[in-house]
């Protein structure tokens, strides 16, 4: 018996949307049977990481804040994937995000008043868009990779904030300890109601997703950014500037990050310590694809992401699964997905080799 | 020679299929050693594969192939090669940043010494009166040249059956009579050679026996020096030629497309440079431009589409405006359109609907865009009517370009440029692999637009294509534009001459000709 | 500064250049044969925790750095599964196989966390490195002499022989290849497992050779320094070994600097040197025009049959 492929006429639609939950169902199975060879509890951790959170309204809080920035990022990525701009460095415009809105707040700590934490936004939007306008620059002017040099920056971005927190900002009262004051209460991301601890930017990210749904599938903006990624010949002959693009993708994809570093520093830390990179910015990119670069798929990619987060977490000390399995399952989603994506473009036929698939 | 066997090759009810499409039909047809067998068809009526499967690329689904009378299963090219069975491709299998000999090298099985392999070249090239620097990067060579590799690739193996695809699109008239000298040789050597064409007066000149397919199916076969061209091409197309209506009596307009001393450099490594062109196109004209591939088409398209800009405006003037500054999108505003010569990914987007693809090069003219906002139902109508139009076939507005045929595509893209009435249009190859109705209908469309008052520039390699439909032609060479003809004072041989990069003396002599071919 | 400290200096570029040095040349050969395996991290990762892992319980550095090579070959031959015969996307595959690296290696070595090993193996007699000049020349780990050796065997592989010919034709066009009869996605995955070796040596000599023990994510990112210098190298071996030792030197620099008493410069930035080194240097790549100096016309682009 062989499988053998025959392509399709045109791509499936169905499969489209189909293989992401098709990648999710083969990761919890063939996560379970891993981990039970490893000598884990396999089905358990299955249970705890992907069903859990789901079951238990009590962990819904958290996957709405877990999901906020993997959403934002993973919606600023796509619009790069789109255009084939490989920024990888989300992380490290996250980080500088952070840190801009950060220094807002620090700038503004005797202050009081409501344009505050406008102000941090707006701040964090600017820091990971201009992060990203390195990679941006040096992509079009110079011809350099965005892959290696976005990536280089988000090691580089790590040590700007290590200096930040051990020199310049660090707390005066702090007995020494690298991290910046507490952000006051004009700072700090208010909850949507005072026994929540869903923050604004809960919200925020959910609607900035739908905008950029409208965005990028009914504008000219949006179709200048997929035509460039399909085919950058036929974007010059419609009229649309390849480097322009390049510029707003990245521009986009790091402002979105930055805004997403802001919202954690002033919603869940409420300062800025060195623990701040916690890998929301490489996650993203498996929701991004797991998304569809389809910026309402990746509310949906967001979610499952945060689930596998929180379940990771409580698995963690219910079963005593290792942190690590976390990682491995969301590798695992990615590496199906793209197995499967092949299922979009061909029909998967099991039969007798036929002569020709014997070749 | 003894023990020849009957036929060189032999196919018997061959049978390929592809998911929607059977290509080959229960073909069948035989060689004679030494025989120059043409196979004749159009563009997708099955030819490519055939010979695939008989130089080992594709395997037949159903019937048998048979080398020297014996059936023969044919795994890859390898075991063909072993079998004596060469082959010389339409696009080249060459690899341009590698020399000569080591594109020669690749296409031997045995691994030789390169001092063996340069010996064994110089012998081949002298047998047949080739030249041939094996030390050359290929990406320098001329497409003349680059087809010489594939030949002595092939020849270095001795072959007994030599197929080639398609040998002389590529080539000015000149090179292609030197090839059918060279192809006349290997034929007295006994060497069967399998001759895939559509181009009627080159088989009725080089080729003793045709063998004639028509949608995957063999329709006839015949002595082609006994038939006439216009019976093989109504057995080629299953219907009675349909020729171009042009009204003989035309007048042209005033000058509403003038091109003054266009001069850029280069793109990239390989980009050909363009140097000092002029012409001009009045309303009601069509203006062909003839020349070998890579000699600044794509260049030249590029700078009229305005993809690329030039410096100064002056450069190229549409009713009298400076546009030569202008980006593609200011260019269409005043009535500029493009069709360039690559469909897919260029003129085209292949993973987008045909509705995206409208929206592409139409949505200014079109009026599909209101503050940024793309009004979706606009860009449908448009799409519905070029498809019903120009009789497209697809499945709707929605299919994705990639899944039309090659023909039905080209004539997608013409139809989404000529309906937005462009005061200049500008097309390169504009029927290139496309079948003879869907070429038809394109050329007639092309007139049609020119009788309504449009200046129309046609870029060409296709010389019969030119002759058909232009008023003026020139020949465009190394970047550079001759000066322009009248279609109809102008032989083919001159033509041939400029193509070939002899300018000035239309009469040159045999020397000239023959620095031609050394070039 | 004397001969002591000139030798540490020595030694420890030598310590830093080896691993990038192991890594580029694998892809190197990956990237010829027209795939881009953003993978070499993971693998790397793979490689460093089974190669001290099979160490330690074993006690033999030979079946090590030999479990080592074998476990980053099957995660490349994973990536090449995918990207081969499923064509999927390459970037964002090898993405995956980092992404999947990281969290395989800290979770196969969550018992080995803070653990040494003490292997000492040398190629020459031990009295030869005993003298201190001596020890700049015989005093490494066998994988120095063979990363050398390696340099030397791809550069001859793919100036003079058929088989880099056949490699280099299939990176430079694969649809030629192809209908020459040269099968485009067995020599892929030939390459693509080569690349996996490679990055396993490299990543075991980290943890077996330079730290020696094992932290999660001990290579620090240096995976993709080695992918940096495939393209600062412009495909070329020879240029890669210098390039590799130039990057050593920077690696190192900070090390020394904090040696030398340099304190004027924040020790964060010299942790991030080797990084923002490594962005200027494609930079400045990228502004030398000269011929030849081109990546593999079929980089990263899939490649499938139609039959």
């Amino acid at each position: 018996m062989l499988i053998e492929l025959t392509k399709r006429k045109e791509p499936s639609r169905q499969m489209l949307y189909l293989t992401p939950v098709i990648a999710v169902v083969l990761t919890m199975i063939t996560g379970g049977i891993i981990f039970t060879l490893l000598g884990y509890n396999g089905a358990g951790a299955v249970w705890e990481i992907f069903i859990k959170p789901v079951i238990n309204p009590e962990k819904w809080q958290d996957l709405g804040v877990k999901a906020a920035p993997l959403i934002l990022i993973g919606v600023g990525l796509s619009i790069g994937f789109r255009a084939n701009v490989w920024n990888i460095g989300a992380e490290g415009q996250y980080v500088v995000g952070g840190l801009a809105g950060t220094g807002v707040a620090l700038l503004t700590w005797e202050m009081e008043g409501w344009w505050i934490l406008p102000l941090m936004c707006v701040g964090g939007f600017i820091g990971g868009a201009a992060y990203a306008a390195i990679p941006a620059f040096l992509r079009t002017k110079l011809k350099v990779n965005e892959i290696l040099s976005s990536l280089m920056l988000t090691y580089v971005s790590v040590q700007l904030l290590y200096y930040l927190m051990r020199g310049p900002w660090k707390d005066p009262e702090g007995f020494n300890f690298p991290q910046t004051r507490l952000f006051n209460d004009s700072q700090i991301l208010p909850t949507l109601t005072e026994d929540t601890i869903i923050h604004m930017g809960v919200p925020l990210a959910f609607l900035i997703a739908l905008v950029a749904w409208f965005v990028m599938s009914k504008t000219v903006f949006g179709f200048q950014v997929r035509v460039v990624g399909a085919a950058p010949h036929a974007a010059r002959y419609g009229g649309f500037d390849e480097n322009r693009t390049i510029w707003l993708a990245l521009l986009m994809g790091g402002g979105l990050a930055g805004l997403a570093g802001t919202f954690e520093a002033a919603g869940p830390f409420g300062q800025m310590v060195p623990q701040f990179p916690t890998g929301y910015g490489f996650t993203a990119i498996i929701v991004a694809f797991l998304g569809r670069l389809h910026p309402l798929g990746i509310i949906g990619g967001g979610l499952i992401l945060a689930i596998s987060y929180v379940g990771g977490e409580g698995a963690q000390t219910s079963i005593g699964l290792p942190n690590a399995a976390t990682g491995i399952f969301q590798a695992m989603m990615l590496f199906f997905l793209l197995a499967t994506d092949i299922l979009i473009n061909y029909r998967l036929k099991i039969g007798e080799a036929s002569a020709e698939a014997a070749q | 020679m003894t023990n020849e066997p009957v036929n060189r090759l032999e196919l018997r009810g061959v049978t390929k299929a592809f998911p929607g499409v059977i290509a080959n039909d229960t073909v069948s047809f035989a060689v004679k050693p030494g025989e120059i067998h043409a196979l004749l068809g159009e563009n997708g009526a099955g030819k490519s594969t055939l010979v695939k499967m008989i130089y080992g690329i594709m395997q037949p689904d159903s019937g048998e192939i048979l080398l020297n009378d014996q059936v023969q299963y044919i795994p890859n090219p390898k075991a063909a090669r072993g079998m004596g069975v060469g082959m010389v491709f339409q696009h080249f299998s060459l690899f341009e940043a590698m020399t000569v000999l080591e594109n020669i090298a690749l296409g031997l099985d045995d691994n030789i010494s390169h001092a063996e392999l340069e010996r064994r070249i110089a012998d081949v090239l002298h047998e047949y009166g080739l030249s041939l620097d094996p030390h050359r990067i290929v990406s320098t060579l001329s497409v003349g040249e680059r087809q010489r590799i594939e030949i002595v690739r092939a020849l270095l193996l001795n072959p007994r059956l030599l197929i080639m695809d398609e040998p002389t699109s590529v080539l000015t008239p000149q090179e292609v009579g030197q090839l059918f000298e060279t192809l006349r040789a290997l034929s007295k050597s006994g060497c069967s050679i399998l001759y895939i064409s559509h181009k009627l007066h080159e088989i009725q000149e080089l080729c003793e026996a045709a063998t004639i397919l028509r949608g995957g199916k063999v329709v006839g076969e015949c002595d082609p020096k006994k038939e006439s061209s216009r019976s093989m091409a109504e057995m080629m197309i299953g219907a009675s030629l349909k020729s171009v209506e042009k009204d003989g009596g035309r007048k042209f307009g005033d000058a509403k497309f003038v091109v003054t001393s266009l001069t850029l450099p280069g793109e990239g490594d390989f980009g050909v440079p363009l140097n000092d062109i002029s012409f001009t196109v009045r309303a009601g004209e069509i203006f062909g431009i003839a020349g070998v591939a890579g000699n600044g088409q794509n260049e030249l398209l590029l700078a009229l589409s305005g993809e690329v800009t030039s410096d100064t405006g002056d450069a190229v003037m549409l009713d009298g405006e400076p546009i030569g500054a202008h980006g593609t999108t200011p260019r269409r505003f005043v009535g500029l359109c493009a069709v360039p010569e690559e469909r897919n990914g260029h003129g085209a987007v292949p993973d987008f609907t045909l509705c995206d693809n409208a929206i592409l090069t139409a949505r200014n003219r079109k009026n599909m865009v209101n503050y940024g906002v793309i009004n979706s139902s606009i860009a449908m109508g448009y799409t519905e009517d070029v498809i019903e139009k120009f009789s497209v076939k697809t499945t709707g507005p929605t299919s994705t370009a990639g899944s039309l045929s090659g023909g039905n595509l080209q004539k997608y893209i013409m139809g989404r440029e000529i309906m937005q009435t462009p005061e200049v249009l500008v097309v390169s190859q504009p029927t290139w692999g496309v079948d003879a109705g869907a070429a038809a209908a394109i050329h007639q469309a092309l007139v049609d637009l020119a009788e309504g008052g449009s200046a129309i520039v046609v870029i060409s390699q296709d010389l019969d294509e030119l002759l058909a439909i232009c008023d003026h032609m020139a020949v465009i060479n190394e970047g550079r534009l001759s000066k322009t003809h009248n279609v109809g004072e102008v032989s083919i041989d001159e033509i041939g001459l400029l193509m070939g990069g002899v300018h000035g003396d239309p009469f040159a002599t045999a020397e000239m000709t023959e620095a031609v071919h050394a070039h | 500064m004397n001969d002591a400290i000139i030798i540490s200096i020595v030694m420890t570029v030598v310590g830093a250049a080896t691993p990038i040095l192991l890594a580029a040349l694998g892809e190197l050969i990956v990237e010829k044969s027209g795939v881009l395996n953003l993978g070499v991290e993971g693998m790397m990762l793979i490689g460093a925790v089974t190669g001290f892992a099979v160490t330690s319980v074993t006690g033999v550095p030979m079946i090590g750095v030999f479990c080592a090579m074998i476990a980053a070959t099957c995660a490349a031959l994973l990536f090449g599964y995918l990207t081969l015969t499923l064509s999927s996307n390459q970037v964002a595959t090898g993405l995956a196989l980092t992404i999947f690296g990281i969290g395989l290696s800290s979770l196969a070595g969550e018992g080995y966390v803070g653990k040494t090993i003490d292997i000492y193996a040398s190629v020459f007699p031990a009295g030869l490195a005993e003298h201190s000049f001596f020890r700049v020349i015989f005093g490494y780990s066998p994988i120095v002499y063979f990363s050398f050796f390696m340099t030397f065997m791809v550069a001859w592989f793919l100036k003079r022989t058929r088989a880099g010919l056949i490699l280099r034709a299939v990176g430079e066009s694969a649809g030629s290849a192809h209908s020459i009869g040269y099968s485009v996605v067995g020599v892929r995955y030939a390459a693509v497992a080569f690349g996996g070796a490679m990055a396993g040596v490299g990543g075991c000599y980290y943890s077996m050779v330079l730290t020696p023990m094992w932290a999660e994510e001990l290579t620090a990112g240096r995976g993709w320094i080695a992918l940096a210098l495939v393209v600062f190298a412009a495909w070329r071996p020879g240029r890669l070994l210098l390039g590799a030792y130039l990057f050593g030197a920077v690696m190192t620099f900070e090390l020394h600097a904090k040696a030398a008493g340099f304190s004027l410069v924040a020790p964060e930035f010299l942790a991030a040197m080797p990084y923002i080194a490594t962005i200027v240097v494609l930079a400045l790549i990228s502004l030398r025009k000269s011929a030849g100096a081109k990546a593999p016309a079929c980089l990263a682009q899939p490649f499938k049959a139609s039959t």
